[in-house]
């Protein structure tokens, strides 16, 4: 049994050394195990017929024919996911930070406009604190969408930055219309300052819904 | 093994072979390399590089599905089964292939007719 024991670490070793300086993954782990039954089982095979261990591995090995096309379908898959672990967890600790500060803004600015609202003040006063409520929204809107979750992955960071702007401009035309609104108390002028961020938001965001790419895993 | 049959020849067909031996029951790696050999009569060897590369792709389109095996001695085998998509691409290229090899037997083999006006 020794010798068999010898033999399995042989074995190991070459497919080890095959794969040496690809990066880690579950398909190179299962393939690495797919790769050394089989081929210890070739090599009892040979050894069956007459052949010494040492003959029966060289021609098992040579007789695999040419491995390099997997080696790299490993590396490139190794990499896509050493890439994958170090941006999420980058960003997975940064998003988390915004999503937190997000919520704080939103809560500050709600809680300060009502604050406003029932000290008695003029409307157009009580509407200013409002534009934390924008903040906040967009800081939400990146640091959810830069979220890797178990279903989803994170998405690109410029992408998510994109949206963040598309609904920080909904929000702020929607705390314009109402801060101008109530400081002119003519509807038409708080439409007419809304229009132009209203409108650039909403295009950014259609633009970026459009060419959506699949994030399920 | 004698004559040998081109790389370039049977190319086009690695997958079909693959499939056809996995429409005949569950395998793995080394018996689907040794079945081939088989099928073959000797003539014909499709190295296991190939066919590991091939099983990846097949997997990934949905034609075979695999599982490990539950071997305490000496590792786990990956063992492959065909799917329903599967089954259904092997007999599309099986017409496929009776239809090409009737017409490249008459270009490879056909004479042509010189008394015609």
């Amino acid at each position: 049994m020794r010798n068999n024991k010898n033999l399995d670490q042989k074995v190991k070793a070459y497919v080890d050394n095959l794969f040496a300086g690809v990066g880690q993954s579950q398909q190179l782990f299962e393939l690495k195990e797919e790769l050394t039954t089989n081929l210890k089982e070739k090599i009892n095979d040979y050894k069956r017929t007459g052949m010494g261990e040492d003959e029966a591995f060289k021609a098992a090995v040579s007789s695999m024919g040419d491995l390099s096309g997997l080696v790299d379908d490993m590396r490139e898959i190794g990499q896509d996911k050493a890439k994958q672990s170090v941006y999420s967890t980058m960003t997975a600790r940064i998003s988390t930070a915004g999503l937190i500060v997000g919520i704080l803004l939103i809560l500050f600015g709600a809680l300060t406009t009502s604050m406003l609202y029932f000290m008695s003040l003029p409307m157009e006063a009580v509407t200013g604190p409002a534009i934390f409520i924008v903040i906040g929204g967009a800081v939400i809107t990146y640091s959810l969408l830069t979220r890797e979750t178990s279903k989803k992955y994170a998405m690109n960071k410029i992408r998510a930055a994109l949206y963040a702007l598309a609904s920080g401009l909904i929000l702020f035309s929607l705390f314009v219309a109402f801060t101008s609104g109530f400081a002119t108390e003519e509807v038409y002028v708080a439409i007419s300052s809304m229009m132009v961020f209203l409108i650039a938001g909403i295009g950014l965001l259609l633009g970026l819904l459009f060419t959506t790419r699949d994030r399920r895993k | 093994m004698g004559s040998k049959i081109s790389t370039d020849l049977i190319r086009g067909h690695t997958d079909t072979i693959i499939l056809n031996v996995l429409r005949q029951g569950d395998s793995y790696g080394y018996q689907i390399y040794k079945t081939i050999i088989e099928l073959s009569n000797n003539q014909y060897e499709l190295k296991e590089a190939t066919l590991y590369t091939a099983f990846r792709r097949l997997e990934k389109e949905g034609y075979i599905v695999s599982y490990w095996g539950d071997e305490t001695q000496g590792g786990r085998r990956k063992y492959y089964r065909i799917a329903e998509e599967g089954l259904e691409r092997y007999q599309q290229n099986k017409k496929e292939w009776k239809f090409a090899k009737n017409v490249l037997n008459k270009l490879i083999e056909g004479g042509i007719d010189t008394d015609e006006k």
